[in-house]
């Protein structure tokens, strides 16, 4: 597979009376956006967007899932396939994406116990700050965000709610980057895996993600991954879009649908095909399989597909707590029994100072080169703000009957498990815990 | 400018005092810098000077009540020389003398004075004052004194001059176990990418996140169908009798309980509850057989020949309890199990 990413860079964005993108900056039309939505509003009232900026003292709420917007330009496949048609294979032609620029939704989800999914599974809204101390937890402080406000309409199932938003966002997505149609683009990146030098060893991927339900969900090519075996994907195949999340539990661990697509490893590994390593492939499996023996399974089985590449080395990473890090801890361990060599990136515990307890959920004696995407049980307080967007209070704590602050004050977190993104096992980001 | 003050320790070894046969020799002040203490200085740059060496035998200081006796001196000292910083060794991986540096650089840190010594990571001492001690790195043998003097100079005059202590990569000491969330130079894939590489090519990395030295434990051997089963019922659940005569503690449990059920057939409720701090007891209270199976086991009892439960059970509460308690209340149990040739055992855990 061969894929031509043609980049656009979004250095501004102003409200305007037309939708257009010229000379980098983006000028939207809310009524264009309303309209362009309409169809795929069955259980959303309304809907209103904001501009966020870097450098903003702005904090944004109820914050469920982040995207990257992008249009396939030649084939017969779409970009995030699956949603709006067939899931065609992806991952070869041409596409034009945004740089600079997200697509954020924020909605406070129900939490009536009709709507929302059992247990500890209830929609945990996230939060993150364009500046101030916890800016640096998400890539999202550096780029332009546009934030789709929904007004959910009362009584609906979780699944309507969850399709609806989610469409909407993949809809405006497309719509803002086919304005690049015909364009001359500010760079281009062409992806391809296929030639490789016997000399240098092969390396695969392991990119599990999280399916415990609806709001705990991952989509490929537009299908929930509950019932899947690990399954061989072209890194072609994720940059343009074959998943997408619908992760709306653990704000710190949740995957947005921008990072499977510009997924960092996946990246840093493309960097490296072609005269450090053989980038194989990745292996995509699910996360959260619900006992040791399914976990055993889905372990056997990635390393048997790595195997068959003739992987030298795998990274294994994870979305998700503690039960994704068993199944990500067995691979790696299967892995490592069968003489490839492994690494791997989580959070970690160890409390206020590093010493309390264990490090890790769980770890195996193989799992001998981690790295730290930062500690979870650190204390973080977050100012006063300006601005919110996406509502006028956070809810927090509905295990415990809920607790509502105004969003824009001061609030300190004992850990950071409501923070976006904070977890870093996408290995986005710089957080890690240092050893004094 | 006035120069600071190191205060310096070695053993009998780098005093010049002798080698083995000298190791009970009580503690001195040396009249001269002796051994490390004379190479350190040059590091200095005129900044520090030491003080004063002093010294004692390793197997004298390792004796605990001559350790106590010879604290009023320490503090004399103290008094006296009034040290910006204490340095002792290196000790490389000479166990009595690094549990002899490790512990005055310990005593030294409490009474306030910036402390540093310096061994080989898997020292024995290490293990025991690494959580509040700086120790830095260094090679097994005295060999590499040459390579290890820069790095300890360099931490002990940042101790004395008071500045800001950088994390334990940057400095060369042995990680502490604290932790603190920071921002790298790379982001984690750069990392996670390159530690695989450096992996591939047999390079030396080092993970971020250290390893949990894991103790294997070797399951016992399997019965055979025709070995009379002498069975003991254990939990980890906290099921004591009412009112909880042993005090044992709900959480960071540190003993065990060993109860008489002689004669009974079941534990009743009413008579046994759990004080576990972790978890709803509630229906473990409503039917204590749930955490000590006895009714199960004393059917089996009579319905087998091969069969019989001993007239204890044993309980402790398994929540914050670390590893190393764990392991001593694990193996006291097993111990007593033994004396009565118990040779099987239900656990149950919560």
């Amino acid at each position: 597979m061969k894929l031509t990413r043609k980049y656009y860079d979004v250095k501004d964005i102003v409200w305007a009376d037309k939708t257009e993108f010229k000379n980098n900056v983006l000028s939207i039309c809310r009524q264009d956006l309303q309209s362009q939505v309409k169809p795929f509003m069955k259980n959303i009232i309304d809907i209103d967007f904001e501009i966020v900026k870097p450098g903003q003292n702005t904090r944004i709420i109820h914050l469920l899932d982040t995207i990257c917007p992008m249009i396939k330009t030649s084939g017969e496949a779409k970009q995030y396939s699956g949603f709006f048609g067939d899931g065609i294979t992806v991952g070869s032609g041409q596409t034009n994406m945004y740089r600079g620029f997200t697509i954020m939704e924020s909605a406070p989800l129900p939490w009536e116990d009709d709507s929302a999914s059992s247990g500890l599974l209830y929609p945990r809204d996230a939060i993150m700050d364009m500046t101030g101390p916890v800016a640096g937890f998400t890539p999202f402080n550096e780029t332009l965000n546009l934030v789709i406000v929904y007004d959910l309409a009362e009584g609906k199932s979780s699944a309507e709610y969850d399709n609806d938003i989610r469409l909407c966002a993949l809809k405006i997505s497309e719509f803002l980057a086919s304005l690049t149609i015909g364009l001359p683009a500010d760079e281009e990146e062409v992806f391809c895996n296929k030639e490789v030098n016997d000399k240098l060893p092969n390396v695969v991927f392991v990119w599990q993600c999280q399916n415990q339900g609806v709001y705990a969900n991952t989509f490929l090519y537009g299908h929930p991954i509950d019932n899947l075996v690990p399954v061989l994907l072209n890194p072609n195949e994720m940059l343009d879009g074959c998943v997408v999340s619908g992760n709306y539990v653990w704000p710190a661990f949740k995957v947005p649908t921008y990072l499977h697509a510009n997924h960092p490893i996946l990246l840093e590994l493309y960097k490296k095909h072609g005269h450090e390593i053989n980038f194989k492939g990745v292996i995509f499996s699910r996360s959260h399989n619900p006992s040791n023996w399914h976990k055993t399974r889905s372990a056997e089985f990635c390393v048997k597909i790595a195997r068959e590449l003739q992987a030298d080395g795998l990274i294994m990473a994870w979305e998700g707590g503690g039960n994704a890090a068993v199944d990500g801890m067995l691979t790696i361990q299967s892995a490592e029994k069968r003489g490839i060599k492994t690494s791997t990136v989580t959070f970690e515990f160890g409390g206020k100072d590093g010493t309390e307890g264990v490090l890790l959920v769980d770890d195996v004696p193989e799992a001998n080169a981690v790295v730290s995407g930062g500690s979870i049980e650190k204390a973080y307080t977050l100012p006063k703000v300006d601005r919110v967007v996406g509502g006028k209070r956070m809810r927090l704590n509905k295990e415990m009957g809920g607790y509502f602050p105004l969003a824009h004050e001061p609030i300190t977190f004992e850990t950071t498990t409501q923070l976006y993104l904070s977890g870093n096992q996408s290995a986005h980001g710089k957080l890690f815990a240092e050893q004094y | 400018m006035k120069k600071l003050k190191a205060l310096y320790y070695i053993n009998q070894f780098f005093a010049g005092i002798g080698g083995e046969e000298k190791a009970d020799v009580g503690f001195s002040v040396l009249e001269q810098n002796k051994g490390p203490a004379i190479g350190i200085v040059k590091y200095w740059n005129g900044e520090m000077e030491v003080a004063k060496v002093i010294a004692c035998g390793d197997n004298f200081i390792n004796n605990d009540d001559n350790f106590q006796s010879i604290l009023p001196e320490f503090d004399k000292l103290i008094e006296e020389i009034k040290p910006d910083v204490f340095i002792a060794g290196p000790a490389f991986n000479a166990g009595r003398y690094g549990v002899a540096c490790a512990k005055v650089t310990d005593y030294f840190r409490k009474k306030g004075i910036p402390s540093v010594t310096g061994m080989y990571y898997e020292n024995p001492a290490v293990k025991m004052y690494v959580k509040d001690n700086y120790i830095v790195s260094t090679p097994e043998t005295a060999a590499g004194m040459r390579k290890t003097l820069p790095v300890l100079a360099k931490l002990a005059l940042k101790l004395a001059k008071g500045e800001k202590v950088l994390a334990a990569r940057f400095e060369g000491y042995l990680p502490t176990g604290h932790r603190y969330n920071e921002y790298h130079e790379d982001i984690a894939a750069v990392r996670v990418v390159d530690m695989l590489l450096a992996k591939l090519k047999n390079k030396p990395y080092q993970t971020e996140v250290p390893l949990r030295n894991f103790d294997l434990v070797k399951p016992a051997a399997k019965l055979n169908e025709t070995d009379k089963i002498k069975v003991a019922l254990i939990t980890t659940g906290g099921l004591v009798p009412m009112g909880n005569p042993d005090k044992l503690k709900q959480a960071f449990s540190v003993d065990y309980g060993k109860y008489d059920i002689t004669g009974l057939t079941k534990v009743s409720k009413g008579h046994y509850e759990s004080i576990h701090g972790g978890y709803d007891t509630t229906i473990a209270d409503e039917d204590p057989n749930r955490l000590i199976p006895l009714d199960a086991a004393k059917q089996l009892e009579k319905d087998g020949e091969i069969f019989e439960v001993i007239n204890y059970f044993y309980s402790t509460c398994g929540v914050g309890t670390n590893v190393e308690n764990a392991t001593e209340i694990g193996s006291r149990i097993a111990a007593d199990l033994k004396k009565q040739q118990v040779n099987a055992a239900f656990l149950t855990s919560t």
